[in-house]
């Protein structure tokens, strides 16, 4: 779990970092700037801490030749003193001398040693500040010094650590000299300065250098931030303005400041937009256009129609006492004008659909009733061809919201293709129902729909066969209305067939409105369509 | 009968159409009138004072829509819309503005003669004489609604819309029940037809339309009668 959480972050974050041009130009600024600060950082500390360590060992390197001038002299001085104690005092006396000489300096360890492998009398003894003194003094250093010439005043130093009181170690310098003290032998006079003071100063230098590069790497980050926002900020504009455009919001500009090259970019892109506006109010101008052609079209049509209509009926109504002639004329007169006004009423309907003009008033309808209404409205034709009309509702008994108009069209529609194509044997139209969406099934026996006719059956004026006799009259838009019927629910309308097993139009409608499908209750075609026992006898 | 000679105005500025229109009223038994001019139409209501009118809504001059209005400001005489269109807001308007009913061209004699034998036809009676809705009296020998000296000038259509909800107060009726009893349809129908005459009889006999207490809603079923207070 916490791995996983750990790489759902690590995938923000890298998702992050590929849509934030922002965030990429600052952090790769921020990057750069901190190794050159560092490089620069730790230059700079080092030659402070080096001058600031030369500068006090040359100063202490002086002191010392001071130091070592006085003992030498206060021992020359008292050179006629030769008995062994009067020379342990001197070496005290010079202790105290140095010592006070450079009190001021602080924590300074003194000592006073003898050259090793020397004759004679080991008088005075070594002479020491504390005890760990002469361990400080590194062997090497000693070496150095004794190698000396005590007359030369050669200062020998080498850096050392000093333990403190409270544990830690500090910085120090200790240098050697060599002293002949008459009578007695060659000696080595050390003094052990504490550079903690030094190292302080250093620390503080370097305590600055952080904290000046921090705020450095602050104010490039921040700068960065702010021009890569100047920059990134129009161009994030334009993106958010072009969305609006390509959302159908024509009239929307970014606004044009200054001559730079972001209001070139501003200028050019407004040009894009205006002509874009342009274009697109001219088509929907002319769609228009066209709309309230196909509606003059319809009123000028229609009535005309109405009147051959009524006249034709008048004549259909009389046509007992006409001659045959006359009488069957009347006829076809009656039932062509009823074709030619479904067939204009269809029309009429799919040119409202190609000019998005339709809109969808749904009400709650029980698709069961519904369904058992279109049934009875067809089922005199039906007997006509001998197909029983069966209902299986296992479901679907609720209301579904849903135009009742549209969904009774398309239903009368797949119907009546049932019926024309069942070869008169049982139809069946199943309804069912699940949480989401309600489903309406027909199923016919009849000859069925070969493959490559399926893949054409919802376009417009499509006959499966021209030579078939149709009964019901389709105008052969029916089913192409249907699915733009079903499509504008947010439903679907899909077909199965096989030729000689009949076939199955499944409609599936969301339960409400504005829900999307993912399955429909009933299969394609439904499970328990077995062919009817001696269908073909009927 | 009233019914056998009832006078006819046809408004059409189609005279094809109005002439065939004639031709089938006078089949069925009715005397038709004719206006060409949505003008004229109005003047033409007047001269001949007819029992109904079968009004287009495309007309020269004032529209249909303007013509019903008018008709319907100075009279409750039953008004048929004759439309080419059935889905627009047309036909909102015109039901609206006081038509009782339309008709979609292209139509067939029979649906329409049925249409205006529907609007024609008597008030049923009643075994009583007298009903109460509210606090509204209903006089069906009279055609008359009173709340109590006041009386509310309701349309045929309004009062025998009124009157089908009063005659069984316990009864709730669905938009199709509305239809088939008051409209006379027998299948599927428009229900904007009723939505359209609850609002504009509610303007009429409820104190506040916003808040009804004559015409009540049944939430997802339809509408009945308030209560005797």
């Amino acid at each position: 779990m916490r791995d996983f959480d750990w790489r759902a972050g690590l995938a923000r974050l890298g998702g992050l970092w590929r849509r934030s041009l922002q965030l990429r130009t600052v952090a790769i600024t921020v990057v750069l700037s901190l190794l050159v600060i560092g490089v620069i950082g730790a230059y700079m500390a080092i030659s402070v801490g080096n001058s600031l360590f030369d500068s006090r060992r040359d100063q202490l390197l002086s002191a010392s030749s001071r130091a070592n001038v006085v003992v030498q002299n206060l021992f020359n001085s008292s050179a006629e003193q030769s008995a062994a104690s009067e020379i342990e005092g001197t070496t005290y006396a010079a202790f105290d001398l140095v010592s006070r000489s450079n009190a001021t300096t602080g924590g300074t360890l003194i000592a006073i040693l003898r050259s090793p492998d020397q004759e004679g009398p080991r008088v005075p003894g070594d002479l020491a500040s504390t005890s760990d003194t002469i361990d400080l003094i590194n062997p090497e250093l000693r070496a150095q010094v004794a190698d000396s010439e005590s007359g030369d005043r050669r200062m020998y130093w080498q850096s050392v650590s000093i333990p403190a009181e409270n544990g830690t170690i500090d910085p120090g310098i200790a240098i050697g000299s060599a002293l002949t003290i008459p009578n007695a032998g060659a000696y080595e006079l050390y003094l052990i300065y504490d550079l903690s003071d030094a190292q302080q100063t250093l620390d503080a230098v370097v305590g600055i250098l952080w904290f000046g590069g921090l705020a450095l790497l602050l104010l490039i980050g921040g700068v960065t931030y702010i021009v890569v926002r100047l920059v990134v900020g129009p161009v994030r504009l334009a993106a958010e303005v072009s969305q609006k455009l390509a959302a159908g919001q024509l009239e929307q500009r970014i606004p044009e400041r200054g001559e730079d090259v972001i209001a070139t970019l501003a200028r050019s892109f407004n040009g894009m937009a205006d002509s874009l506006q342009k274009q697109i109010v001219r088509l929907a101008t002319l769609s228009q256009i066209q709309q309230r052609f196909v509606s003059d079209v319809s009123h000028e049509l229609r009535t005309p129609l109405t009147t051959i209509r009524l006249a034709g009926d008048v004549l259909y109504d009389q046509r007992d006492g006409f001659p045959p002639a006359t009488a069957r004329t009347a006829e076809l007169l009656h039932t062509q004008v009823e074709r030619f006004e479904v067939l204009l009423a269809d029309l009429l309907e799919m040119s409202r659909y190609d000019a998005g003009a339709v809109e969808l008033s749904t009400e709650p309808t029980n698709l069961v009733h519904l369904v058992g209404d279109a049934i009875e409205s067809v089922s005199a034709v039906a007997d006509s061809k001998g197909s029983e009309l069966r209902l299986v509702a296992p479901g679907g008994h609720f209301e579904a919201d849903v135009e009742a108009r549209r969904i009774r069209r398309i239903l009368q529609n797949l119907l009546s293709n049932a019926i024309d194509h069942g070869e008169g044997r049982p139809i069946t139209v199943y309804v069912d129902s699940d949480s989401n969406g309600v489903a309406i099934a027909v199923r016919d026996f009849g000859i069925g729909i070969s493959a490559a006719a399926m893949e054409h059956v919802f376009d417009r004026f499509w006959r499966a066969d021209p030579s078939r006799q149709r009964t019901i009259g389709g105008t052969g838009l029916g089913l192409a209305i249907a699915l733009e019927d079903a499509a504008l629910h947010g439903g679907w309308l899909e077909v199965w067939s096989s030729p000689g097993q009949g076939s199955c139009f499944r409609l599936t409608l969301p339960r409400e409105r504005g829900g999307t499908l993912t399955s429909s209750p009933l299969q394609l075609p439904p499970a328990e369509s077995e062919p009817p026992e001696g269908g073909d006898d009927v | 009968m009233r019914t056998m000679n009832a006078r006819i105005l046809v408004v059409d500025d189609d005279t094809a159409l109005a002439e065939m229109i004639g031709i089938v009223l006078r089949t069925e038994g009715f005397e038709p009138f004719f206006s060409s001019d949505g003008s004229e139409a109005v003047d033409a209501f007047h001269r001949t004072k007819p029992d109904l009118v079968l009004l287009d809504l495309m007309l020269p001059g004032i529209d249909g829509i303007e013509v019903c209005a008018r008709i319907r400001a100075e009279s409750g005489v039953p008004i048929i819309m004759l439309t080419a269109k059935s889905d627009t807001a047309d036909v909102v308007k015109g039901l609206e503005s006081g038509a009782d009913d339309y008709v979609v061209k292209p139509f067939n004699p029979k649906e329409l003669v049925a249409r205006i034998r529907t609007r024609l036809r008597p008030t049923p009676e009643g075994s009583t004489e007298i009903l109460q809705v509210g606090d509204l009296v209903l006089d069906i020998a009279g055609h008359e609604v009173r709340r109590g000296d006041t009386k509310i000038n309701l349309t045929p259509l309004e009062f025998e819309l009124l009157l089908a909800l009063a005659l069984k107060p316990q009864q709730v009726f669905t938009r199709e029940m509305l239809l088939e009893q008051v409209w006379g349809y027998h299948y599927k129908a428009d229900t904007r037809l009723v939505n359209v005459h609850v609002q504009r009889l509610r303007a009429k006999v409820e104190h506040d339309p916003d808040n009804p207490r004559i015409v009540m809603t049944v939430r997802g079923v339809g509408y009945r009668a308030g209560s005797i207070s």
